[in-house]
């Protein structure tokens, strides 16, 4: 019993330090998950060796949770989102300032190394007896896939051949990876970002491309809204740009 | 006896009561049921049902044609690093789904250790097939079966197999007439428990198997996958699965209290 007082007693500042986001130096960006890589591991770090004294703290996860969580939690000083649907939504409760398109992602067919399949093009995805793994419907870049299939003609053919129905991006990712599917569409980011994962990807022709446009805004009401200017600066600036581009990004231009 | 439990009892078992319950009685609260037809229709549901009881009772079926053998010799055999192979055989139970999954992928997937020569040999491909989510669903609920048989065995008189064997009766004909029947009520409390985990299996059959609609789709993945697009048809597919699996344990509650 003694023990378990203890340790309580051992976690109240802990949990007093959860609380503390007045802290001015904390910059707290709420950014959609295929960021995740460019933004934790390059543009998080470099905006802080710019900004002495300066701590980035990210919250990754699908943009729609992150629109939920920033309109009951009001803790985010910078939205970064996958779609503009749910920048519009942010910016109808609690409000956004400055908010501008930041970078695209396209998307693109993977398939394992050796391309069991033979894909070439996104006419081959057509192919009788291709094992084609989507991201299912509902989740964005499963959407964006299907309507690219139906700018290509053969939104049928590819359907009567999907194996899968993946929840995310990264899955899809897997199921390919791991040599289960002959191919795959995802976003480019995707495949960059994990550059470890053993797929090769298939361009698909920008004719029939479906284009994600990134939005970036300072939240109303951001705990450190001037910090928050700054990290959108740096991100639209040329350094910014030209980090994202290495993640795979395409900038706006 | 009843009347000296203490009340701080009742209001502890309380509280676990409302911790358990709530969540359901929130789904049929939320529930849409003005458009039940409409979203049963929309979310597929009749097709997840079918391949839910087909693929979870198959799975049943295979874990008791495998996991009472394994029980036999978990129980009854001398063979040295028992304990071992029992955790092994009992490691589904603890471990993840989903670690159950890319574990089943590497070993059976198209790529994987045996799957690779299952595939060039035969042109045999277990994932994104309804034999796969059957495979990925005994994965996890044959150790309930195994579990519960080696109890089973484990409380049964010896002596009597030794005065079947004394009158006569073959190994064969001792385990059939003899042991089989006394363990009935293990037997049946391992599939029940069984059968109720084959229904909830999620992480290992959407990673091994993938989510197809009609082929690896049943209720708990296509919950899953219409929690975005129509939640409404999402709670009427979660409140199937809570009336089977009630289903399931009341009409079989008699059978497990029984074997204990």
């Amino acid at each position: 019993m003694r023990r378990l007082v203890s340790l309580t007693i051992a976690l109240v500042p802990l949990a007093g330090c959860a609380g503390t986001g007045e802290d001015t130096s904390e910059l707290t960006v709420f950014a959609a998950s295929s960021l995740s890589a460019a933004f934790t591991d390059a543009i998080g770090p470099a905006f802080e060796a710019e900004h002495e004294g300066t701590t980035v703290v990210f919250n990754l996860a699908a943009s729609d949770a992150l629109a939920g969580q920033i309109q009951s939690e009001r803790t985010a000083d910078v939205f970064a989102s996958a779609s503009g649907t749910w920048m519009d939504a942010v910016q109808d409760d609690p409000g956004v300032s400055d908010r501008r398109d930041f970078v695209q992602n396209l998307l693109v067919i993977i398939t394992p190394p050796e391309n069991p399949a033979g894909i070439g093009s996104i006419d081959d995805l057509a192919n009788e007896g291709v094992q084609l793994v989507l991201a299912a419907e509902g989740v964005p870049v499963g959407d964006y896939s299907r309507e690219a299939l139906g700018k290509a003609g053969i939104a049928n053919e590819a359907e009567a051949n999907v194996v899968s129905n993946e929840e995310d991006n990264a899955s899809v990712v897997a199921k390919i990876a791991s040599g289960e599917g002959d191919a795959g569409i995802v976003y480019e980011s995707d495949i960059s970002a994990a550059a470890g994962n053993d797929v090769v990807a298939v361009e698909i022709s920008d004719d029939v491309n479906v284009i994600a446009t990134y939005p970036i805004a300072v939240v109303t009401g951001a705990p450190n809204a001037d910090l928050a200017e700054e990290f959108l600066a740096f991100v639209t600036g040329p350094d910014g740009q030209a980090t994202l581009e290495e993640y795979g990004f395409t900038p706006v231009t | 006896m009843r009347s000296r439990t203490p009340l701080p009892l009742w209001i502890l078992a309380g509280a676990g009561l409302v911790c358990v319950s709530l969540p359901v009685v929130a789904l049929v609260l939320r529930a849409p049921w003005d458009d039940i037809a409409s979203s049963l229709r929309g979310a597929g549901a009749s097709e997840a049902l079918r391949l839910s009881l087909v693929v979870s009772l198959t799975a049943t079926a295979l874990s008791l044609l495998l996991g009472v053998p394994l029980a036999w010799i978990l129980a009854r055999s001398r063979i040295p690093g028992r304990s071992v192979l029992r955790a092994i055989v009992v490691l589904p139970i603890v471990l993840p789904p989903v670690v159950g999954g890319i574990g089943l992928l590497a070993a059976l997937g198209r790529g994987g250790v045996v799957g690779q020569w299952l595939y060039s040999t035969f042109g045999l491909q277990l994932t994104f097939t309804t034999w796969g989510a059957i495979l990925a669903t005994t994965f996890v609920s044959m150790p309930l079966v195994v579990l519960a048989t080696e109890a089973g065995l484990r409380s049964i008189d010896r002596r009597y197999e030794q005065a079947a064997s004394a009158l006569g009766a073959s190994p064969r004909y001792s385990i059939r007439r003899v042991v089989l029947p006394m363990l009935g009520p293990q037997l049946a409390a391992g599939a029940v428990l069984a059968w109720a985990r084959a229904l909830g299996e999620f992480g290992a059959t959407i990673t091994f198997a993938g989510n197809l609609a009609g082929r690896t789709q049943t209720l708990p993945l296509a919950v899953y996958e219409t929690r975005l697009s129509d939640p409404g048809g999402a709670i009427f597919l979660s409140l199937i699965l809570v009336v089977l699996s009630i289903a399931v344990l009341v009409a079989m509650r008699d059978r497990i209290t029984r074997a204990r």
